[in-house]
């Protein structure tokens, strides 16, 4: 697979108050390598996310997405040019079905407005039925998401994310929520779809064996800074990432 | 009261009830979606009376079919909702959803005595009537009172439709989903591509279409005349208080209250007929601050 740079930071920067959550972040996101992020509380993974998706503009710095400079541009408009999110909690519609949130995301995707079309016969729904599908959640799409628990949704959320066909998704603790029998299982379901649709997906982290079985990048994040970056194999057994990072995890 | 002014006071309010529910459920549609309580609303209705009632005695002057008074009644009420209403919300209302809701309201009433002068500019201050899609339709006599058909099916009928067209659009439909979803969360909206400031924009031109179409029903039963638009938004705005703001289905059962409390009161106690409707809202507000149908965080649309 070629080499691609999806996503380019340079020299990012911002703070709150008095707390630096970004002081020169430089990294590059290569397509087609999953990237995990570890790193302790506080030091900026989440913040790092916000800025690449849009929610947060960099008092400094850059932001290039496929060589485009794309910094500080909203959310909307990045999700058009390819860059998707999912939350650390689902940003569901509860009052909604699981296939009509679904076929609002690929309609707005499509720039679908139908006005007079019932919701569940616009030109999309073969689409979103199927990316249900890929997230083992086929079963669910009559369901109201209120009734879901909170695994359930997590999938569900991915899939919303899916539905504007990313190139990049960012997913802030795809697992956080879930019961830790069910971890391994709902990140085999996610990464399956992540590759069957081809995207890219960079994903904070705490749990290592998560990380050690789905990434193919760790980078670690300190104080508001890219400390290492590297195969798993590797970084997690850099005796400073134990000492910092996974050492607090224990 | 005997039982032919018993029956004529149900068929009054019932039929007036329908003029009041269209306009009432527009702007409840409005605040249940924008947040935007819309004071020039009652304006809409009366444009809508208005352009009804000139274009329709121009072109009944001008020989062509009675029958063409009520497809022109919706094409009057659509043009006005969108014409006007559209850019309202497009370059005024889009720029205050951040303000407080006083300066909302404000702004809201600034438009409201713009579009006061508009219409005495546009048709002057003589009264305009024009009867004929009312005298179309015929009368019908039932439990011995004759009553115009317009007003006794007509009316009532087109209210229960726009209900129905409603709860059913918002909860089938695409637009109606969107429209929802933006309720809902707008921010998550954002977020998965939904275009909110559309979404907002229709909801508008559909929430003012209503109060024009209110005025163009109305206009073939009443005199239009300067005024009307203010009468209209503040029993309109008791529909929907008494309701619980953002209650479409709360919004028709209190106009029929509304309509009904305020006919009887026509025939037992003239001298309150305008009050009628505001001591309800009163009596229902004092025991249920929220409205009839409102939860205390109003279940959005």
């Amino acid at each position: 697979m070629s080499e691609t740079v999806l996503l380019q930071a340079k020299d990012l920067e911002i703070r709150f108050g008095g707390v630096i959550a970004a002081s020169g972040i430089n990294i590059e996101i290569m397509e087609h390598k999953n990237l995990a992020i570890i790193g302790p509380n506080g030091a900026g993974k989440t913040t790092f996310l916000n800025m690449c998706t849009g929610y947060l503009k960099p008092h400094a710095g850059k932001i290039f997405f496929d060589g485009e400079d794309v910094t500080g541009i909203a959310p909307r408009k990045l999700v058009r040019k390819g860059v998707a999110r999912a939350f650390q909690i689902p940003q569901l519609f509860t009052e909604h079905t699981v296939l009509e949130n679904m076929l609002m995301a690929g309609a707005a995707q499509a720039r679908n407005w139908a006005p007079l079309t019932r919701i569940d016969r616009i030109a999309q729904r073969g689409e979103m039925v199927h990316m249900l599908e890929m997230i083992k959640c086929a079963h669910l799409a009559d369901r109201l998401v209120s009734e879901l628990p909170e695994g359930q949704r997590k999938l569900i959320d991915i899939a919303l994310a899916l539905a504007l066909k990313p190139r990049l998704l960012f997913m802030d603790e795809p697992t956080s929520g879930v019961a830790s029998s069910e971890k391994f299982e709902v990140l085999e379901i996610i990464s399956g779809a992540l590759q069957e649709s081809k995207v890219t997906a960079v994903f904070v982290e705490h749990d290592m064996g998560i990380v050690e079985r789905f990434a193919d990048e760790v980078a670690v994040w300190n104080r508001g800074q890219v400390l290492f970056r590297g195969a798993p194999d590797d970084i997690l057994k850099h005796p400073d990432v134990i000492r910092d990072v996974i050492g607090e995890e224990l | 009261m005997n039982v032919q002014l018993f029956a004529l006071a149900i068929v009054d309010g019932v039929s007036y009830a329908a003029l009041v529910f269209l306009v009432a459920v527009g702007l409840t549609l409005i605040f249940g979606v924008l947040r935007v309580l819309n004071v020039a609303h009652g304006s809409f209705y009366a444009i809508g009376a208005y352009t009804t009632a000139s274009v329709g005695g121009a072109i009944f002057a001008a020989g062509f079919s009675p029958w063409l008074a009520f497809p022109l009644m919706i094409v009057a009420a659509v043009l006005v909702g969108t014409l006007i209403g559209g850019p309202i919300e497009k370059f005024l209302l889009s720029r205050i959803y951040h303000l407080e809701d006083v300066l909302q309201i404000l702004v809201t009433f600034a438009v409201f005595l713009i579009l006061e002068d508009f219409q005495r500019l546009v048709w002057g201050v003589q009264p305009l009537f024009e009867a004929t899609a009312l005298n179309q339709l015929g009368t019908v006599t039932v439990f011995g009172i004759t009553y115009t058909a317009y007003q006794l099916i007509f009316l009532p009928v087109v209210a229960v439709l726009v209900l129905v067209g409603l709860r059913l659009g918002l909860r089938r439909t695409l637009t109606g989903r969107l429209i929802t979803a933006v309720t809902e969360d707008r921010e998550a909206a954002i977020t998965i591509g939904i275009d909110a400031e559309k979404v907002y924009l229709i909801t508008f031109i559909v929430g003012a279409s209503l109060a024009a179409l209110g005025g163009a029903l109305a206009s073939a039963t009443t005199s239009v005349v300067p005024g009307m638009g203010a009468d209209m938004i503040v029993l309109s705005f008791a529909v929907v208080a008494t309701a619980g703001l953002g209650q479409i289905e709360g919004a028709a059962i209190t106009a029929l209250m509304i309509g009904l409390g305020r006919s009887f009161a026509v025939y037992v106690w003239p001298e309150m007929q305008v009050l009628v409707p505001y001591l309800i809202m009163f009596g229902v507000l004092l025991v249920r601050p929220q409205g009839l149908f409102g939860g205390i965080e109003a279940r959005k649309i």
